[in-house]
């Protein structure tokens, strides 16, 4: 890789969402080189805007540089409101009460980093502390009063990414992220049963889950099992295929299934994210593909937000979300729930689905629709500064962090005097049932409690 | 209003182009009922992004949950801009702190 490239790397954003005001949804994406982000734009005033700052700073070296012109501008958003609405909201500075955690300082840094203050080594560690789990960007006025207005939102997990694909570029990046990642790397798939040893985690296990079921490979539709799923809680993508089945949905599963580079991505491995989304893309034109049904919220983040960053117009593919097509087939009246199920139960409004991509009533259509649960909701607002830490990296790096906001999931749980909490994201199930298990109430994943109510014998296994 | 239906959980890339901006005024444009938008062409300094549909509607749909919660939570009653006139209580002297100074 060129200098260059090493460069845009850092200063890329992940997502669709760029400084360009045309109505489309991605840039031509026919440049998919690795480490070399489709949607990047020169640096700011590379447009002949004479207006532009100049930011060229001789302490800075070329990677902060091009880190700094990218974001300057949401972080100066963000600095010079300051009003800290996202403070309170965020997972992580609930629980460490440090300044530097919040999402406030991920863009003072920027300005930090910018003005010569601060060095990018003395705010490496802090970029950890973040779950990505966007509430901070939802809760932020300059998102939620006036980010369609401007047509322009805070952007905290994007910035968050960036730097740490700076830190990637920098040789910089955390002992356990690296780790991880060339795991990842070498498996095809994540290391979700442990890095130590040998464990049944790579290819050859990918489909393990599904044994017994009989499900064809490839076609129109393809379900997605993300590496969690496929190895860790595998209750969870059979009570999937065995619902669809049920309902009469025809799908397939992937030829060669490879993680799909989000969790790099949110890491900072940017690289390693796009040659594993151009694999998984590659596998499903192959097939015929046309639809990726997504039983997990990361991966639905990653499909609907890097992927078309990465492939631009390439990427056609109709991405939908479990809960959304259960809920319909519930609703429809093509998968009949008849086993009550007598519990006393909440929902844990999982980040990805609710902050990110505001889907939160679905899932509660689907628990009032199961015979005998008594559903005491939290409203998905209150829920935006709840999480249960499993996300964006920080169980590997900062796993007491993430226990600590799993309990404190679980205290909230308990104010409700439940026994059981329902989510609908397999990775926070891990953080979630282990302090469940402290608790005293159970955790269970929406689709295996929709399952058992349709009468399906499930399989697979909860936990380790 | 939640969502106003748009399905958050369902995404087809040729709906995410947002439809060209018809102008309203001489400084606001809209793509979508009740959103209205800066004239892009004032965005001179803080760029406008490249925002899917799905994103401009998430915040819409955000931005009513959270005033519904936060009516739930504070309002005595919530009155809406071009309701009709509300008469209020019957004005009387401010007495709290530092009033009338
Ligand atoms: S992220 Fe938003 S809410 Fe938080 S300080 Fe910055 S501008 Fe304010
Ligand atoms: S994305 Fe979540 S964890 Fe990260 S800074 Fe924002 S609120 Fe905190």
């Amino acid at each position: 890789m060129s200098d260059k490239q090493v460069t845009q790397a850092a200063a890329r954003s992940e997502a669709t969402t760029t400084t360009d005001p045309e109505p489309t949804p991605s840039t031509s994406g026919d440049d998919t080189t690795p480490g070399r982000a489709p949607d990047d734009h020169g640096p700011r005033g590379s447009n002949g805007d004479d207006r532009a700052v100049d930011l060229a700073m001789p302490h800075l070296g070329q990677i902060e540089q091009a880190f700094v012109e990218r974001w300057h501008e949401n972080a100066t958003g963000c600095f010079s409101s300051g009003h800290k609405f996202c403070r309170e909201v965020c997972p992580v500075t609930q629980v460490t009460r440090n300044e530097n955690h919040t999402p406030t300082a991920f863009h003072a840094n920027v300005i930090g980093l910018e003005k010569g203050h601060l060095s990018v080594e003395d705010v490496a560690d802090d970029y950890v502390h973040c779950t990505q789990c966007g509430g901070c960007e939802v809760r932020c006025p300059n998102t939620l009063m006036v980010g369609d207005f401007y047509r322009a939102r805070t952007e905290t997990v994007k910035v968050v990414r960036a730097m740490r694909a700076m830190l990637v570029d920098k040789g910089l990046d955390r002992e356990k992220w690296k780790v991880w990642n060339r795991l990842t790397d070498e498996l095809k798939n994540e290391p979700v049963l442990g890095v130590e040893g040998e464990q049944p985690n790579g290819q050859a296990q990918v489909r393990d889950w599904a044994a017994g079921l009989d499900i064809p490979i490839g076609g129109d539709t393809i379900m997605f099992v993300d590496c969690e799923a496929a190895y860790y809680r595998t209750s969870v993508p059979r009570a999937t295929a065995q619902i669809l089945r049920k309902a009469g949905v025809e799908f397939g599963l992937m030829n060669e299934q490879w993680c799909c580079g989000g969790p790099a991505a949110e890491m900072g491995y940017v690289e390693q994210s796009m040659r594993f989304a151009r694999h998984n893309v590659d596998d499903w034109r192959r097939s015929g593909v046309k639809r990726i049904i997504a039983i997990e919220p990361h991966d639905y983040v990653h499909f609907t937000e890097d992927y078309p960053a990465y492939f631009g117009d390439e990427f056609d593919f109709e991405v939908v979300q479990i809960i959304d097509l259960v809920a319909e087939l519930i609703r429809d009246g093509r998968l009949e729930l008849v086993k009550p199920i007598e519990r006393v139960a909440t929902y844990h409004d999982p980040c990805r689905l609710n902050k990110r991509k505001g889907i939160h009533e679905a899932p509660r259509e689907i628990l009032r629709a199961i015979p005998g649960l008594e559903f005491r909701d939290v409203d998905r607002v209150t829920q935006w500064s709840y999480c249960s830490g499993g996300g964006g990296g920080l169980p590997i790096e900062k796993p007491e962090i993430t226990a600590e906001i799993s309990r404190r999931r679980l205290e909230k749980a308990s104010e409700l005097d439940v026994d059981l909490l329902v989510s609908a994201c397999v990775w926070s199930e891990r953080p979630l049932t282990a302090a469940g298990d402290e608790a005293g109430i159970e955790v269970r994943d929406i689709i295996e409690l929709v399952a058992e109510s349709a009468g399906i014998e499930v399989g697979g296994r909860t936990r380790a | 209003m939640s969502g106003d239906d748009y399905r958050f959980g369902r995404y087809v890339p040729a709906e995410q182009v947002p439809p060209a901006p018809k102008r309203v005024t001489d400084q606001v444009v809209q793509r979508f009922e009740h959103v209205f938008e800066v004239d892009p062409e004032r965005m001179t300094r803080f760029q406008q992004q490249k925002m899917p549909t799905w994103d401009t509607r998430r915040i819409v749909a955000a931005r009513w949950d959270h005033l519904d919660a936060v009516h739930r939570e504070f309002a005595d009653e919530v009155l809406l801009a071009g309701e009709g006139p509300d008469p209020g209580p019957e004005s009387t002297q401010d007495e709290g702190k530092g009033a009338n100074e």
